[in-house]
C-alpha cells in the first residue's frame, strides 16, 4: 500500500501538465525559439579562425621590399590592412580600437633584405583581447615563411618539412567543434530552467499545497510533472541533432545507441537538479537565478563546450567534474566526431550515473523534508 | 507626487531583498561568478598529452621531448602499445603525436631532408592550431641548434612582436571584464523583466492602476531600484577585479562608473520590454534569454565579432553589451582613449535613450 504507484495518478498529473504547457503556446514558442536561435548563432556567426583582421601598417620604408612585405600581408586573407602615417598614428589606431594590430616597417628594411641581413618589421598585438593573439602569433609565421620564401628564395629552405594531420576535423570547422556541444547547452536551457520554473510556480500560487493535500503520492506528482519536460527536451534534442547532420554536415561516427542513453542520462541529471532548485527556492525568481549560476553558465562556461577544461588550474580541473554537461558534452563531441563506444567513454557514463544518483536524492531528501509541518 | 513614488520604490526594495537567499544570490553570488570564471577561464593551451614516435638513438627527438615537457604545456601522454600511433588519439591517450622519420629526425637531417608527421586531435578547432604552433616552434629551434653554424640561413626577415597593454597575455585581464559586463547584464535585465511580469501574473498590477499613482510613476518605481541595483553590484565587482585579479585601471573610475550607469539604464530598458510583451514570469525569463544568450555570444567575451561573416557581425553593431564591453576594456587596459570610449558612450546612450522611449510607450499601452 505505502509505495504502491498508480500510473492512472501519474498520468492525470501527467496530462495536467501537458495541458498546462500547450495552454500557452506563446511560453513554448519562446523555449523552442532560445535552441534555434542558439544552433544558428554558433551554425553561421560562431568562426574561431581570424579573417580580415584589422591591421594598421607604418610603412616608412617605401622600397619594393617593404611594398612586398605589406602585399604578403594583406594576400594572406588574415589581415585587412590600413595605411597610417606615422608609427605614432599606428599605435593610435590600436588605442582607439580602430585595429587589432599594427606593422611598423623602418627605414632601412629594403636596405637590410638586400645586403643579406636580417630585416626586421615591428608587430604590435592589442593584448586586451588575447583571444587573437595567440592565433595571429601562428600566422605570422606562416606569413614570415612565405615572405622569405619571396625575397631570399635560396635562403629560406628549410630542410625541416612539418606535415600536420588534424584527426577528426581534417579541415579545422569551427561548426563540428560546436554544434555537438550545443546538445549539451540547448537540453540545460530545457530541462533546469523550465522544469525549476514550473514546480516553483506551483508552490508560489500554492497549489502544491493542494496537490500534497490529494491522494496523489509526491513521487507520483514528481514523475507527472517531470515527463513532459523529458519529452521537450528529447524533441529538442532530435531538432539538433538534425540541424547538425543536414543543416551543417557535421559527420556522425559512433553509435547511436550510444549516444541515446547519453542523452537520456543528462537530461534526468538536469531536470532532477531543475526539481531540486524549485524544492529549495520556492520561488520562480530565485529559482531563475539560481538555474542560471548553478545550471547554466557552468554548462556554458566550464564545461569544455568552449573553454578546454585542460587549460584550468588544477582544482577546476577537479571541480568540473560535478558538473553533468562536461561527461556529456564528451558523449556527444565522441560519438559525433571521433566514432568513440562505451568502452572509450567508459569514464563520462560512469560520471553521469553517479551524478544522477546523487541528484535523485538530494531533491527526494528536500522533497519529503518539505512536507513535514 | 514624490511621496507616493518614493513608497513606491521602498515597496520594490524591500520585495526585492526581503529574501535573505535573494540578497545572497544579488550580492554575493556575482562576486562568486566572477572568481570561478576569472580564475577558470583560460586561452592559454596547457596539459598537451605529448606522444612520439622516434627511434631511441634519436638525439634531436629526445631534446625535443624534453623541452616541450620542460616548456609547462606539454605533459607525457600515457600510451598503451600499438603498432598505429593515431589509435593513441583515437583512444583519447594523446592530444598529439609526433612522428620521426624511421632512421630519426637527427640522421635524417644529416642527409638532407627530413620529414615528421604531426598527428593533432582536431576536436577542438582553436587547441589543435595552437599545439600545431607551440610544436613546430620547438622543432625548428631544436634543428637549429644541431644544425652546424656555418649552414644556418643568412639574412631573413624577423618580425619583432610587442603584445600591449597585456604583454604577459593573463587571461583574468582580459576575461574579468567580459565577465563584468555579462553578470550586470542578467542581473539587471532578468530582474526586471521578471518583477513586472510578476505583478501582472499575481495580479496586483491591476491594483496598481486603480491606486492613486500615474504610470509613469509606476515604471519610474519599477525601474529605478534596478537600476540602483546595478549601480550597487557594479563597484563590488570593480573592486574584485582590481583587488583579486590584479586587473589594472588605467583609466578614470568615474568614466567608468558613468558608462556602467548608461549601460545599466540600457539593459534595465530592454528588461522593461520584455516585460511588456509578457503576461508571466516565465514568459518574461524566456524572453530574457532570448535577448541575453545572444547579446553575450556577439558581445566579443568570447568570440571576436570581426571573424564573423559580415551579415552575422551586423548582430554585432546592434548589441550594447558590445559597446560597453569594448569600452571597459579600454578604459581599464588601455587607459581610455577618449574619442574611442565617448563614441561607445554616445552609442549606449543613444540606445538607451530609445529602449527608455520604446519601452515606457508599450508599457503605458500595455496598462491602458
Amino acid at each position: 500500500m505505502k509505495w504502491q504507484m498508480k500510473w492512472s495518478r501519474i498520468i492525470a498529473v501527467l496530462r495536467k501538465e501537458v495541458f498546462h504547457i500547450l495552454r500557452d503556446p506563446f511560453t513554448l514558442a519562446l523555449a523552442l525559439a532560445l535552441p534555434l536561435i542558439l544552433v544558428l548563432v554558433f551554425g553561421l556567426a560562431i568562426e574561431f579562425n581570424i579573417r580580415e583582421l584589422r591591421m594598421a601598417v607604418h610603412d616608412g620604408d617605401r622600397t619594393y621590399q617593404s611594398r612586398g612585405l605589406t602585399e604578403v600581408l594583406g594576400s594572406s586573407g588574415y589581415f585587412k590592412l590600413t595605411n597610417e602615417v606615422s608609427p605614432v598614428a599606428a599605435m593610435g589606431a590600436l588605442e582607439g580600437e580602430r585595429a587589432k594590430a599594427a606593422l611598423i616597417i623602418e627605414k632601412n628594411f629594403g636596405k637590410q633584405l638586400g645586403s643579406e641581413q636580417v630585416a626586421r618589421a615591428q608587430v604590435l598585438l592589442d593584448g586586451s583581447d588575447n583571444s587573437t593573439v595567440g592565433l595571429i602569433l601562428g600566422y605570422l609565421n606562416g606569413v614570415q615563411k612565405i615572405a622569405e620564401h619571396k625575397f631570399l628564395p635560396e635562403v629560406a629552405s628549410s630542410n625541416l618539412e612539418i606535415r600536420t594531420k588534424y584527426l577528426f576535423n581534417g579541415e579545422l570547422n569551427s561548426r563540428w567543434f560546436t554544434v555537438p556541444g550545443l546538445l549539451a547547452i540547448v537540453i540545460a536551457i530545457l530541462s533546469i530552467l523550465l522544469t525549476s520554473l514550473t514546480i516553483a510556480r506551483e508552490w508560489e500560487n500554492g497549489s502544491m499545497e493542494l496537490l500534497l493535500s490529494t491522494p496523489i503520492r509526491p513521487l507520483e506528482i514528481v514523475i507527472g510533472k517531470l515527463v513532459p519536460y523529458l519529452v521537450l527536451g528529447l524533441g529538442a534534442a532530435t531538432f539538433v541533432y538534425l540541424l547538425a547532420r543536414l543543416g551543417f554536415g557535421v559527420p556522425f561516427r559512433g553509435s547511436h545507441f550510444v549516444l541515446i542513453p547519453g542523452v537520456l542520462l543528462f537530461i534526468t541529471a538536469y531536470l532532477t537538479q531543475g526539481l531540486l532548485i524549485s524544492v529549495i527556492t520556492r520561488r520562480q525568481q530565485l529559482a531563475m537565478q539560481l538555474s542560471m549560476m548553478t545550471g547554466l553558465l557552468p554548462s556554458i562556461l566550464l564545461s569544455g563546450f568552449i573553454f578546454p577544461i585542460e587549460n584550468m588550474p588544477p582544482f577546476f580541473q577537479v571541480f568540473t567534474s560535478i558538473l553533468p554537461a562536461k561527461w556529456f558534452i564528451q558523449i556527444s563531441r565522441g560519438t559525433f566526431l571521433s566514432g568513440s563506444g562505451f568502452a572509450e567513454l567508459a569514464t563520462p557514463f560512469l560520471a553521469l550515473f553517479v551524478l544522477n544518483g546523487v541528484l535523485i536524492m538530494l531533491a527526494t531528501k528536500n522533497f519529503k523534508k518539505d512536507l513535514e509541518p | 507626487m514624490k511621496v507616493t513614488l518614493l513608497g513606491f520604490m521602498k515597496k520594490e526594495f524591500a520585495q526585492l531583498l526581503r529574501d535573505k537567499r535573494m540578497r545572497i544570490i544579488l550580492f554575493i553570488m556575482p562576486v562568486i561568478q566572477l572568481m570561478l570564471f576569472g580564475f577558470a577561464l583560460s586561452n592559454e593551451v596547457k596539459n598537451i598529452r605529448l606522444a612520439a614516435v622516434f627511434p631511441l638513438s634519436d638525439r634531436i627527438s629526445h631534446e625535443v621531448l624534453s623541452k616541450a615537457f620542460g616548456s609547462g604545456w606539454f605533459k607525457p601522454a600515457r600510451t598503451t602499445s600499438t603498432r598505429d600511433p593515431s589509435e593513441w588519439i583515437r583512444a583519447d591517450q594523446a592530444d598529439v603525436v609526433l612522428v620521426a622519420p624511421p632512421e630519426g629526425i637527427t640522421q635524417a637531417l644529416q642527409r638532407g631532408n627530413a620529414r615528421i608527421q604531426l598527428l593533432i586531435d582536431a576536436k577542438n578547432v582553436v587547441r589543435a592550431q595552437q599545439i600545431e604552433g607551440y610544436l613546430t616552434a620547438i622543432l625548428q629551434t631544436t634543428a637549429l641548434d644541431f644544425i652546424p653554424v656555418a649552414a644556418a640561413p643568412q639574412g631573413g626577415v624577423v618580425f619583432e612582436t610587442r603584445v600591449l597593454y597585456n604583454p604577459e597575455l593573463i587571461t583574468s585581464y582580459f576575461m574579468v571584464p567580459g565577465v563584468m559586463s555579462m553578470i550586470l547584464c542578467v542581473i539587471t535585465v532578468i530582474m526586471t523583466s521578471m518583477a513586472i511580469a510578476r505583478e501582472r501574473e499575481v495580479g496586483t498590477f491591476e491594483m496598481l492602476i486603480a491606486a492613486p499613482i500615474s504610470i509613469r510613476e509606476i515604471l519610474l518605481g519599477k525601474t529605478v531600484p534596478y537600476i540602483a541595483l546595478g549601480m550597487l553590484d557594479a563597484p563590488v565587482i570593480i573592486l574584485f577585479a582590481t583587488a583579486v585579479f590584479g586587473v589594472p585601471l588605467r583609466g578614470s573610475l568615474l568614466l567608468l562608473l558613468l558608462l556602467t550607469f548608461v549601460f545599466v539604464c540600457t539593459t534595465v530598458a530592454v528588461g522593461t520590454l520584455i516585460s511588456t510583451i509578457s503576461k508571466t514570469q516565465q514568459q518574461a525569463m524566456l524572453g530574457g534569454f532570448i535577448f541575453l544568450l545572444p547579446a553575450v555570444l556577439f558581445s566579443g567575451l568570447m568570440f571576436p565579432i570581426e571573424n564573423m561573416p559580415i551579415y552575422m557581425r551586423v548582430f554585432g553593431y546592434c548589441n550594447p553589451l558590445y559597446y560597453y564591453n569594448s569600452a571597459v576594456r579600454n578604459i581599464m587596459l588601455k587607459g581610455g582613449d577618449p574619442s574611442a570610449v565617448l563614441v561607445n558612450v554616445l552609442i549606449l546612450a543613444a540606445f538607451a535613450a530609445g529602449l527608455i522611449w520604446i519601452s515606457a510607450k508599450r508599457f503605458r499601452l500595455t496598462l491602458g
